[in-house]
């Protein structure tokens, strides 16, 4: 029998491989590419409103400035602490370290809310300041641009600071050496030698950084006040019944993305400098006292700068609802935000209905990603770019985009196109989240098996094992770290997501997110800061059990 | 096979939260959508829990054009049962849609003919007229703006502070009013649109829900607004923020809030039954006297209500407005407002 060799390419395996992937192949198209084609589709006959709408023109604008001065502010924030943390020893180091990491615990609708209680108006540290300086009126408004940006650079520094602290240690120290030797000076060692070694990670984390600005849409939301950006003017189009116009935002929305995409790919290119360095930059000590002063007080107030969201969060949810109007700290306290969560059946399931909703997503990430990663890593077939490249293509799709295909795709029960109702249902929800981790899990499972010894599986087979005992004994264990990794930021993601979530709920699957803002517009301040507390809480828990399993892997 | 046993843990950790509140009880869940606030909307499901064990009222507070863009999005697969309040001019947009179910309440006849749908789609619970509010503390009572003209003044430039109109159903309802006001005067929308821009011209801000906007008229970020009487004077009132309204003197819309069962519903026994008890004289009449509601109906005696709605009513001169141009152009109109207005000034 011959088999054309389009399908499945020349060996009995390639087929074998190409067979196995076609489900994983027609999921994807399913639910990544039908949905963003419905919604290109929908936005025909719209592009000229779109053109003709100076405030769709502004809105395109502001999205990539603000993608563009998050960027910025995210490395002047991230590459110097990765390099003063990961370089020098000095006093405060160690608690300095672990406190870089924390605005990654907080998902993306409370940080915007405990930015609000600090810096807003009425928010404490705008308090404090005023009074300290006497002033009459508040010393800054958190709207605008600037308040997204400022944001921004708190909750996103971190990918920065993550990627080129990676990069640092893995950094041959030796090539520094090797520089000093040939007389290169400091300034000349950075700009010729340390930088360009850190190009992929700085590009990787600008990227990453880029993407989530241009997509985010919590800071706008919340306090944009007149500030447009794509990801809310698609929604509030929506609401204007203006479904097409949507259509239209989406798409550039994506579009725009892909471009920035396309665009670092290519720099990053274009200074590509390959360094497997075994590591071992040791640290230098800083000895000037006062130095170690500086730097110790420095980092002080950095930690405390850190971690006053998280603190102020935990402050308000035992504040008693309307009892704070007009001084600087809540004056009266109460366990009841904590206790109406647990007792009443309408407070307590959003927090079920997240906790659910992330874990059925998340474990159909693992199963979906490590099939997937396996293909990819271990076997050779026609098809394997093209997963490969649809694996990832979720993550250049800002989340409201995401959304909004859903919507157009899973509104109706209509077999011959395709289409399943799920919106209006609770599955749309786990879905919307399945789709937006598939590159965060694949990426990270994909890691792993790529650190596997490729002829281990071969070996194994050829000593007599089946093909499912080869891949539970090997390919399992080996893809171990990655899984767990990956399914704890799908979780967290997914128990904290907001943007698809706001599109796509309905009032029995509303996550706490959604829940969140609904206590806002109550007015109960305390509630909503006890579900924030509650998440971060979450996300807390699973990193420790993430950390735990992986430490009683080795 | 740690996996295995993490991958248990996660199938138990499901079980358990789904488990650990499906032991709640088999009431029947009746779903209402609302922009009325919480304190209303927890009354009346205290309120008709007591009167009807068996039902369960879970209510989504919402501005009333996300209530219609849910509604409409849910159409294929309806969530909610009832929806509770919105201008009529949203009702009439839901029923051109047809996202609403027909039904005849019992004092369907003690309404205003406008105050209701000609085929019992919806039918009118509140009156409720719009008023330019302020912070009274901040501006004294004679110098706050008495009409819609007084809030243009230069002297109120950044002053005021105004709820995005695209999802709330009482700011499209005001822009919609001096729009249409201004077709049939003029036959032509120009004029509002002149009028809104000078609006713009002095407003500081669009904010994205009613609680940000009461924070901010307390917190003086902005001291001058345009709502509607009972949500301010309820603020006022029960929350103890320092804002006051005024009733404009040239007139003011008097919109019609309502209520509909929703098309398809899956409960349509207990939707009609919470229909008839939040509309019922007793309803509308602690409605009036607890959340400054003015009721529609007309069989309720006057003298039974407040004083101070007696006195409002005195006050209130209602702006004509054409409900019928409204439900067809105010979409085109507030898309209009939005691209060319908004934030142009």
């Amino acid at each position: 029998m011959t088999v054309p060799v389009w399908f499945g390419g020349r060996s009995r395996a390639e087929r074998m491989a190409t067979l196995a992937a076609l489900p994983l192949l027609l999921i994807l198209v399913w639910t990544v590419i039908y949905p963003n084609v419905a919604v290109i589709m929908g936005s025909v006959g719209h592009w000229r409103e779109f053109a003709e709408s100076p405030s769709d023109v502004e809105a395109l604008k502001n999205s990539i400035i603000i993608a563009v001065a998050s960027v910025a502010a995210s490395l002047a924030i991230g590459v110097p602490l990765a390099f003063l943390l990961t370089r020098f020893d000095f006093p405060g180091r160690t608690v300095l370290r672990a406190a870089a990491l924390l605005p990654a615990a907080l998902p993306p609708l409370v940080g915007v809310i405990s930015f609000l209680f600090l810096y807003g108006d009425t928010g404490v540290i705008t308090r404090v300041v005023q009074i300290a300086l006497r002033l009459k009126d508040v010393p800054w408004h958190l709207n605008g641009i600037g308040a997204i940006i400022f944001i921004h650079a708190y909750t996103m520094y971190v990918y920065v600071y993550l990627f080129v602290s990676a990069g640092l240690e893995r950094y041959e120290a030796s090539l520094d050496e090797a520089a000093i030797g040939l007389g290169a000076g400091t300034l000349r060692r950075l700009t010729r030698v340390t930088l360009p070694l850190l190009t992929p990670a700085i590009a990787g984390s600008a990227l990453l950084v880029f993407m989530s600005a241009l997509g985010s849409f919590s800071a706008p939301y919340v306090f944009g006040g007149g500030v447009r950006v794509l990801s809310t003017q698609i929604l509030n189009s929506k609401l204007n019944d203006a479904i097409g116009l949507a259509y239209v935002e989406t798409t550039v929305l994506a579009i725009s993305a892909v471009a920035g995409l396309l665009l670092f790919r290519w720099l990053e290119g274009k200074r590509a400098y390959v360094a497997a360095g075994k590591g071992g930059a040791s640290r230098q000590p800083v000895r000037s006292r006062w130095a170690r002063i500086g730097l110790a007080t420095s980092a002080a107030l950095i930690v405390l700068v850190l971690v006053l969201p998280h603190l102020m969060i935990v402050l308000v949810s035992f504040a008693k609802d309307g009892a704070w109007t007009t001084q600087v700290l809540p004056p009266e306290y109460t366990t009841h935000n904590y206790a109406g969560l647990f007792t009443e059946n309408q407070l307590w399931t959003p927090i079920r209905n997240s906790i659910v909703m992330s874990l059925l997503a998340t474990a159909g990430n693992v199963v979906f990603c490590v099939a997937g990663a396996y293909l990819i890593v271990t076997r050779k077939f026609s098809g394997r770019r093209l997963l490969e490249a649809l694996v990832a293509l979720p993550w250049a799709i800002p989340g409201t985009a995401i959304a909004l295909g859903l919507l157009a795709t899973f509104n109706k029960n209509d077999l011959s196109t395709g289409k399943v109702l799920l919106v209006g249902t609770f599955w749309i929800l786990p879905l919307a989240y399945f789709v937006r981790d598939i590159p965060l899990v694949s990426q990270a499972v994909e890691g792993s098996l790529k650190q596997m010894d490729p002829s281990l599986e071969p070996a194994a087979r050829g000593l007599g094992a089946s093909w499912w005992m080869a891949v539970r004994r090997v390919v399992l264990p080996a893809a171990r770290p990655g899984i767990v990794a990956g399914a704890l930021l799908a979780c967290v993601t997914a128990v904290g997501e907001f943007v698809a979530s706001i599109v796509l709920y309905t009032h029995g699957n509303r996550p706490i997110s959604i829940e969140i803002l609904a206590q806002l517009r109550s007015y109960a301040f305390g509630t909503a800061s006890a579900y924030s507390a509650l998440l971060i809480g979450l996300v807390l828990i699973m990193a420790l059990a993430a950390r735990f399993a992986e430490s009683r892997m080795q | 096979m740690r996996l295995r046993r993490l991958a248990g843990g996660i199938v138990c950790a499901v079980a358990a939260t789904m488990l650990g509140s499906c032991v709640h009880d088999n009431r029947t869940v009746l779903t209402v959508y609302s922009p009325h606030g919480i304190d209303l909307l927890k009354y009346y499901e205290t309120e008709f829990e007591k009167a009807y064990p068996t039902i369960d009222v879970q209510w989504v507070d919402m501005g009333s054009q996300e209530v219609l863009d849910r509604i409409r999005g849910e159409a294929v697969n309806p969530q909610a049962d009832v929806w509770f309040g919105a201008p009529s001019e949203s009702f009439e947009r839901a029923a051109k849609e047809n996202l609403l179910q027909p039904y005849r309440p019992t004092w369907a006849a003690d309404v205003p003919a406008e105050a209701h749908d000609a085929h019992d789609l919806w039918y009118g619970t509140y009156l409720t007229p719009e008023v330019i509010a302020y912070n009274g503390d901040a501006i004294p009572r004679d110098s706050a703006p008495q009409d819609w003209d007084d809030v243009l003044d230069p002297k109120w430039r950044g002053k005021v502070i105004i709820r995005d109109p695209i999802a709330s159903g009482t700011m499209r309802a005001i822009f919609g009013a001096i729009i249409a006001k201004s077709v049939t005067e003029t036959g032509s929308p120009q004029r509002g649109y002149d009028w809104l821009r000078r609006l713009d011209a002095n407003t500081k801000e669009y904010v994205l829900n009613p609680t940000i906007l009461y924070q901010k008229l307390k917190s003086r970020e902005g001291l001058i607004t345009l709502w509607d009487m009972p949500d301010v004077a309820t603020m006022r009132d029960r929350v103890g923020i320092p804002i006051d309204y005024v009733i404009p003197r040239s007139g003011t819309p008097l919109l019609v809030d309502a209520i509909a069962i929703v098309r398809g519903t899956k409960h349509p026994r207990e939707a009609k039954l919470y229909y008839e008890f939040v509309t019922s004289q007793h309803a509308q009449l602690e409605a009036a006297r607890q959340f400054l509601r003015i009721p529609a109906r007309t069989d309720i005696p006057t003298d039974s209500l407040p004083a101070w709605i007696q006195t409002a009513m005195k006050q209130i001169k209602p702006m004509p407005v054409d409900g019928a141009l409204l439900a067809q152009h105010l979409n085109e109109w507030m898309r209009y407002w939005d691209a060319h207005i908004r934030k142009r000034g």
